[in-house]
């Protein structure tokens, strides 16, 4: 050995005195991105739990979002440190992912990075962290999966009470009781019996209307368009035994696609032009007539008008109800609830093309009209959720939505959520028919087997699992700060419980007290919960990963 | 100086030592930034968009971390190239390369220091590279005769290539993906025929590889879901009106009902062109332009599945893997190739409707589905496994192959080292320092790893001064391991690259002696 030390002697403390510079810097590099993380935890921690408190944030252009919505929160930061900003993304991971928890998964970031920096401190190789979360994080699953309680799709009294659960965090927490089963009744309505994994959010549409309260909020088996009846010529607003066809052809004057001119030579010819033109749109609406279809939807065209007073007062005259400028987008949902075709030409206008509904009407309401059709014949798997709701809360969404179309997303949010969750849910129905119990009994749980765990194992694994298992009680704590209680003793009093064998006590907020959550109805599914322990740990593993912030062009 | 200027204004000029020394610097700087992410334990990188958008990427693939600098010194500039190259030619051992690289740049400026003529240290690194080329081929396996020998030789390339990347989790699982992708190209390196999709949510393991094809695209409204043993044509074509396609090019009619027969006429005109491919006896039309309202129709009510916009990609690839050929005009259906496959349907993934093909023509084809978190996991797992199956595809023509771990450089060093002490004259000193560089890889995997490298290196020494060994660096358990036992291999192919082009990197920047800076243009902030 003696022989041969001198050859890797000079590379070995050559490159000894180079690591020892260059070490400092990547401790800095990643001490610098723990801080920023946990700083973007921070700012989203006080908004955990139904006694969250909001954010009021000021946007750049001068608006003002109030909201506890984690994702929304960190959407809006606009953070620009990279590790922050994985943050971010981490929380609409999890929305993506399980549609709630986007806070929760945050704060648990958050305080699992706080764990490995005083492991990191204490000499612990980042990947040693990083591995040592990684078999954290099967196990924790594991630890849920044996919390769970099984699910039948069937069981709707199971799946409204975690809508409602997830409901309690956020503004519209009192209409809970009216939103949860109907999101609930809203996705069992179009999830297909033989395929309960193929549920389509898209076949569920919500349709937001001022006026009313959030009380008025209602399902609609059927169809509902926020536009009214074209009125011009006096047509009906009323029909029923409805044949409905979709069309996507337009009645008005004919146009090519090539530039045209009509040359006109004197008045005898345009009268004749005018004359042409009538002939030619009474002609179209005789053949629509002549099918029998009494309603008409027809499709915004941007080559030229879909209808024009002359058509849509013909129209009126064959007593045909006409709905205009349907999205282009829309025509698929609209032909799949009405089970019919769509025309594209007039001259394949034909019977068998058309849907059938009972009734076709126009309603209106608060200070708006809309169009709903019930009563369809053979209809598709689609539902439509007709949003009502006159507070500040969704005339201010409303009004920011015309100025914003990223806020699009936060409107739809107080009806969106629970069908997301639900919608999560019945996705892994089919592997995961649990629920979990929610109140941080899960944490706490987690917390404890875990800790019992560290101490079988042995070495750096065991002292890095044992600090993650104490981090994993931020949940609780948080919960119980939020919600003005003492924080150690109730986390203190769930781990004794917890110890005792109690696996479903948490934190019953509204009594300010410790209870079994299961009996309080507290539930979410146990999608939430796996996704947020897995994301969070993939993420603080990435960022503990990184050693050096390289700018690039 | 006295002398007539040679050069412009602003034009810099470096000689001798100077030269040499900022080259050293510049390539050993480079080596030293993408160091860190050498080995399974290594670690990744954020790289930060300074453009629009501030887009950030994370990373531990060393041609990407390169590709992206902003480097301004030349020898920093080969090294990045070189990465380049092992990243097109061989796919994986891109940092490998630039680190060797860097280390025998190191060597060179110490013999440098102590007098010794650049074109002597490269006669050397020449015989030294050529002496480790000869003891890597004597020690290669070749388990081409035996298939499943051979099948469990490219898992284990797989996953000790996919154990230093994002996927080390779930390397077995995806290991296994890209083996049986590889596998099915039947030895062709084209690796067109393997579609990579990327869809977020998920996780990881939830990542899956597909038979068949699959276009993220939508069915046109009322035509069939599903379809077995479909006809496809692939078109590029513009389903409008075909237009007069000169400006200013105006129908003059004199009556509204001339307006009324022109567009009929141009509808006719859709119709035929419509039905012209309905003669093709097809099932399944894909065009990559839009298909609008009317033919969509037309389509539907012959039962034909029309998809609309698909991206240009999308169709090349399409008609690759069905067997049909991109058609633009329908005249004579004899002479278009049309697509065939068993089974056309829309699957769902995650929250995505997509289309899938199965069943298709060309057995090789297949589609490797990636679930993950968040686009960065996305990102950063597409590269990792590229860089898998490109490795993976060499080896299936080139298939011998060799353990892992730092085996392969301990074996070099100590047959250059034998050869540095049979070798008379200064140029022992260079292939010394040949081995020195090779010993700095194992080195540079087990600091990585947070393990005592000085201790390693000395005790893998040891054990390869024996005859046979398979000792190598065990990160995981962090002592010296058996290679064959744990199932660590390389690519002989991978290995072989990087030791060529890094010596052949490193002598041309020695060979170096003056540096031009030409002037720069006017308007350029950067220098």
């Amino acid at each position: 050995m003696a022989a041969v030390a001198p050859a890797p002697a000079p590379r070995g403390s050559s490159s000894k005195t180079e690591s020892y510079t260059d070490t400092k810097r990547r401790d800095d590099v990643r001490q610098a991105n723990i801080l920023a993380a946990r700083a973007v935890a921070d700012a989203v921690r006080t908004s955990l739990g139904p006694k969250g408190m909001d954010k009021m944030i000021a946007s750049a252009n001068g608006e003002v979002i109030i909201t506890n919505d984690g994702a929304t929160i960190l959407n809006k930061m606009e953070v620009l440190q990279p590790a922050a900003k994985m943050l971010v993304d981490l929380s609409r991971s999890q929305d993506a992912a399980a549609g709630d928890g986007t806070t929760t998964v945050v704060v648990l970031a958050g305080s699992l990075l706080r764990g490995s920096l005083s492991l990191l401190s204490a000499g612990v190789h980042p990947t040693a962290v990083s591995d040592a979360l990684h078999r954290l994080a099967l196990r924790a699953v594991d630890i849920l999966h044996g919390m769970a309680i099984p699910l039948e799709l069937s069981d709707r009294d199971a799946l409204i009470k975690s809508a409602a659960t997830s409901l309690n965090s956020k503004v519209v927490s009192q209409y809970s009781s009216l939103l949860a089963p109907l999101a609930v009744d809203a996705v069992l309505s179009v999830v297909d019996p033989a395929h309960p994994d193929l549920v389509d959010l898209r076949d569920v549409k919500i349709v937001k209307k001022l006026g009313g309260t959030v009380d008025d909020t209602e399902l609609v088996k059927g169809l509902v368009f926020d536009k009214k009846v074209s009125h011009s010529a006096g047509g009906p607003t009323r029909v029923e035994n409805a044949k409905i066809a979709v069309i996507q052809f337009q009645i008005s004057p004919p146009k090519t696609d090539i530039e045209q001119s009509i040359v006109v030579s004197d008045y005898t010819q345009m009268d004749r032009i005018l004359r042409e033109e009538r002939n030619y749109i009474l002609g179209m609406v005789k053949k629509i007539k002549a099918t029998g279809c009494n309603v008409l939807l027809i499709q915004k065209s941007i080559l030229r008008d879909a209808v024009t007073d002359l058509s849509l007062h013909y129209l009126a005259k064959a007593k045909i109800l006409v709905i205009k400028d349907v999205e282009r987008d829309e025509i698929e949902f609209v032909t799949k609830t009405l089970n019919c075709l769509p025309i594209a030409n007039i001259e394949h206008f034909r019977e068998e093309k058309l849907g059938f509904a009972n009734c076709v009407e126009e309603v209106s309401i608060g200070d708006g009209k809309i169009v709903k059709i019930t009563g369809i014949k053979d209809m598709g798997r689609t539902t439509t959720v007709l949003v009502r709701g006159s507070n500040q809360l969704v005339l201010d969404e409303a009004e920011r939505s015309l100025h914003d179309a990223l806020c699009v997303l936060k409107p739809k949010e107080f009806i969106w959520t629970p069908i997301y969750i639900l919608h999560g849910m019945l996705r892994c129905l089919v592997n995961k028919k649990f629920l979990i119990a929610g109140g941080g009994a899960p944490e706490i749980e987690m917390s404890r087997q875990l800790g019992a765990w560290a101490k079988e194992l042995q070495g750096m694994e065991s002292y890095c699992i044992k600090e993650f298992a104490e981090a994993l009680e931020v949940i609780p704590y948080t919960l119980a700060e939020n919600a003005g209680l003492n924080p150690i003793a109730i986390v203190t009093e769930l781990r004794n419980r917890h110890a005792q064998g109690e696996i479903n006590t948490g934190i019953n907020v509204r009594k300010g007290q410790i209870t079994n959550i299961l009996e309080e109805n507290v539930v979410q599914p146990l999608l939430v919960s796996t996704s947020a322990i897995t994301l969070a740990t993939e993420c603080v593993r990435m960022i503990l990963k990184i050693d050096d912030i390289i700018t690039v062009r | 100086m006295a002398a007539a200027r040679l050069l412009k204004d602003e034009a810099t000029e470096e000689k001798g030592d100077r030269a040499r020394m900022a080259s050293f610097i510049g390539a050993m700087a480079i080596a030293d930034l993408v160091k860190t992410t050498l080995g399974p334990k290594g670690m990744d990188k954020i790289l930060q968009s300074t453009g629009r958008g501030r887009n950030v990427t994370v990373t531990n693939d060393g041609a990407t971390i390169l590709k992206s600098l902003h480097i301004d010194n030349p020898a920093a500039k080969v090294l990045v190239d070189i990465s380049k190259v092992q990243d097109d030619e061989v796919g994986d051992g891109t940092t490998s390369v630039v680190v060797l690289a860097g280390e025998l740049l190191r060597e060179a400026e110490k013999l440098v220091n102590q007098k010794i003529h650049p074109m002597t240290i490269i006669a050397g690194y020449r015989m030294a590279a050529e002496c480790a080329r000869n003891a890597l081929l004597l020690k290669v396996k070749d388990n081409k005769q035996d298939p499943d020998k051979f099948k469990s030789d490219l898992m284990k390339i797989a996953m000790t290539t996919l154990s230093s990347k994002i996927l080390s989790q779930d390397k077995e699982h995806f290991a296994k993906l890209a083996v049986d992708a590889v596998l099915r190209l039947k030895g062709s390196t084209n690796l067109e025929s393997i579609q990579i999709i990327k869809k977020a949510g998920g996780s990881l393991k939830d990542s899956f590889l597909d038979e068949g094809f699959i276009l993220d695209k939508k069915i046109g409204i009322g035509q069939p879901k599903r379809i077995e043993n479909a006809k496809i044509l692939v078109a590029n074509t513009a389903m409008d009106t075909d237009k007069v396609k000169i400006y200013g090019a105006r129908v003059r009619v004199d009556s509204m009902a001339r307006v009324a027969e022109i567009e009929v006429a141009e509808k006719e005109k859709m119709k035929q062109k419509v039905q012209k491919i309905i003669a093709h006896g097809i099932n399944c039309f894909v065009n990559r332009q839009l298909i609008y309202n009317f033919p969509e129709e037309l389509f539907a009510d012959a039962g034909i599945l029309a998809i609309e916009h698909a991206d240009f990609d999308g169709i090349e690839r399409l008609a690759l893997v069905t067997g049909g050929e991109i058609a633009s005009t329908f005249d004579n259906p004899e002479s278009v190739k049309l697509g065939h496959c068993k089974l056309i349907e829309e699957i769902m993934i995650g929250e995505d409707r997509l289309i899938h093909f199965s069943g298709v023509e060309m057995g090789q084809a297949c589609t490797v589905v990636l679930r993950g978190a968040s686009s960065h996991v996305l990102d950063e797992a597409e590269r990792s496994l590229h860089d898998a199956l490109c490795v993976l595809s060499q080896t299936v023509n080139d298939s011998r192959v060799l353990l892992g771990g730092g085996w392969p450089e301990m074996t070099m060093a100590k047959e250059v080292d034998e050869l540095a002490r049979k070798t008379p004259g200064k140029k022992s000193h260079a292939i010394e320092a040949f081995s020195r560089s090779l010993q700095a890889i194992p080195t540079i995997i087990s600091d990585n790893a947070g393990l005592d490298s000085a201790e390693l290196i000395s005790q893998l020494r040891a054990e390869h001064h024996k005859d046979t060994t398979n000792a190598g660096i065990d990160v995981i358990s962090g002592g010296v391991g058996d290679m064959d036992k744990l199932g660590i291999s390389e690519s002989f192919k991978v290995k072989q690259a990087v030791l060529l082009s890094a010596t052949e990197a490193a002598e041309m920047i020695l060979r170096v002696d003056e540096i031009i800076t030409c002037a720069p243009r006017k308007r350029e902030d950067r220098m």
